[in-house]
């Protein structure tokens, strides 16, 4: 599903980002990727829907080479990924509905699809009454978990999130790390950046660790040792 | 069709979410349209003006009085011949004493002074319009010949051709200033255009950003800010028709009574007849300008 091979990213002058990462992330698979700040995570994340750019190596996203992508296929890949944040990234002036529909909106779907998938995806992640409410009338969890309801309006393949729980109390990170142990059950490849020992520990999946750019483990069922 | 009324829909939300900045740049775009249309109104009443002055240049040719109506007949026939000539008028004796008579109707003295001579003294009369006022010289010289030199008693020529000039002069320059002003008011009202863009950019720049990670196109993001362009200039062109029209209704009959009533200078005739094309291509000049700006001020800070 995700292929890195000998991927490395330099920002100006001479920083190095990543260095030398090659890594294989099958389909349907939950990875999470871990490291001190500044290691490259964030990098790593970034250049899977295409934000970021390698200097050198090939980044393959279900068989197609992004490597080199181009500026007008980059909506395409963005719709096949879901992406979650740690700031959330939701319209303040558009209500819960608005917020997820805005994907679909921005996408060209048709008006018929968008009153008939937003309500499924809310449902998902348990909002479905709260689909009136602006973003600053929920909790940080429940936040959150609109952003998920919108990275699942494309029906996903892959879902990247970036310290999705990095602004949440115990309670709401605990909510929202079996919701998206419920979107992986349902078949989506979960890739989450985090630095969350307990969320790590607790999964029980394939850990990734970054160290200085690079590759310093890769374990089927890791645990948290940074 | 639904892609479309959503890029609408945000346009539309981009003009009322920066509604004053809006305001300032459908102000600046109706300035722009104003002066042009004053410069349309002062080519036409300029051209027009000058066309009137040219129509009223003509030589009045004066007989003796005892010439023959046929010789006369003659004379005009020889002119009217003439490639430099529009229109020979023949004023009979009788016709010219009873213009001079109604010319004259309040001046007793005259009045007395014509009944004392007992007679009509007025000869015929040739009213001849020449094709351009600089063929005057011709056809005066023309009338020298021979064959009707004798019978001519007097020529009287009014040189129009200096207030032709003066005329020509005055519209040139209010031309140019009207020109400058309006490209003047076409460089504000882009750099307006631009800025309004680059605010709504820097306004809109989290909704921008959430587009384009949730896979919107970048035609998708930009035609927002393209279609506002237009939007904005549809409405200063709106405006400014409803400014012009009823103007141009309001100074017409002035401009007409300053010309002696002329109907040649019908500026609303003319905006009734021009109206729909002129506004039209004012509107598609000003959105083409507009969306211009718009690209320049999304290239620079819009990456999408």
């Amino acid at each position: 599903m995700i292929e890195l091979h000998n991927v490395s990213k330099v920002y100006p002058p001479n920083v190095v980002g990543l260095r030398d990462v090659s890594l294989h992330v099958k389909p349907g698979e939950f990875v999470s990727i871990v490291g001190q700040s500044g290691t490259g995570k964030t990098t790593l994340a970034k250049m899977l829907f295409a934000e970021e750019r390698p200097t050198h190596g090939r980044v393959t996203i279900g068989g197609w080479d992004i490597t080199a992508i181009r500026d007008r296929d980059v909506p395409l890949l963005r719709r096949q990924i879901g992406v979650v944040f740690q700031d959330f990234k939701l319209l303040p002036r558009k209500t819960v509905f608005e917020n997820v529909a805005f994907a679909l909106e921005v996408s060209g779907a048709p008006s018929r699809r968008i009153k008939e998938v937003v309500p499924q995806v809310l449902k998902i992640v348990n909002l479905h009454e709260k689909g009136r409410r602006y973003p600053g009338q929920l909790s940080g969890g429940e936040q959150q978990r609109v952003v998920i309801a919108r990275s699942l309006v494309h029906r996903p393949k892959i879902l990247v999130a970036d310290e999705p729980t990095g602004n949440l109390d115990l309670v709401n990170t605990q909510e929202i790390v079996d919701l998206l142990k419920t979107i992986n059950q349902f078949g989506t490849t979960v890739v989450l950046v985090t630095h969350n020992r307990d969320v790590v520990n607790a999964l029980k999946k394939r850990v990734i660790t970054l160290s200085g750019g690079e590759v310093s483990s890769d374990e089927e069922e890791g645990r948290y040792k940074v | 069709m639904t892609t479309l009324l959503r890029v609408f829909r945000f346009a539309f939300q981009n003009i009322m979410r920066n509604f004053w900045l809006s305001l300032i740049t459908v102000s600046m775009m109706m300035f722009t349209l104003l002066s042009v249309n004053v410069l349309v109104a002062l080519n036409l009443v300029a051209d027009r003006a000058i066309a009137y002055v040219q129509d009223k240049v003509e030589v009045s040719v004066y007989f003796d009085s005892d010439v023959p109506e046929p010789r006369v007949v003659d004379a005009a026939g020889f002119l009217r011949g003439l490639e430099q000539v529009r229109d020979v008028s023949v004023i009979t004796p009788d016709e010219a004493l009873e213009r001079f008579k109604e010319r004259h109707a309040r001046d007793e003295t005259v009045l007395r002074s014509l009944e004392e001579i007992g007679k009509n003294p007025f000869g015929p009369t040739l009213v001849v319009k020449a094709r351009h006022p600089g063929d005057f010289p011709f056809i005066l010289e023309a009338l020298d010949h021979p064959q009707f030199a004798n019978d001519i008693r007097d020529k009287d020529f009014t040189d129009y051709q200096g207030v032709i000039d003066r005329i020509r002069e005055t519209s040139d320059r209010a031309r140019a200033f009207g020109i400058g002003l309006s490209v003047v008011f076409l460089m504000i009202a882009m750099l307006v255009v631009f800025n309004t863009v680059r605010m709504g950019i820097i306004i809109h720049r989290e909704e921008i950003s959430i587009m384009k990670l949730v896979g919107a196109s970048s035609a998708f993001v930009r035609a927002p800010f393209l279609i506002e362009a237009i939007l904005l200039s549809l409405i200063a062109s709106a405006l400014a028709v409803l400014v012009v029209v009823p103007l141009v209704a309001l100074i017409d009959p002035g401009i007409g009574a300053f010309f002696d009533g002329a109907s040649t200078i019908d500026l609303l005739g003319y905006y009734q007849v021009n109206g729909v094309a002129l506004f039209l291509a004012q509107f598609v000049v000003l959105a083409g300008v507009s969306m211009l700006a718009t690209g320049f001020a999304m290239r620079k800070y819009l990456r999408v």
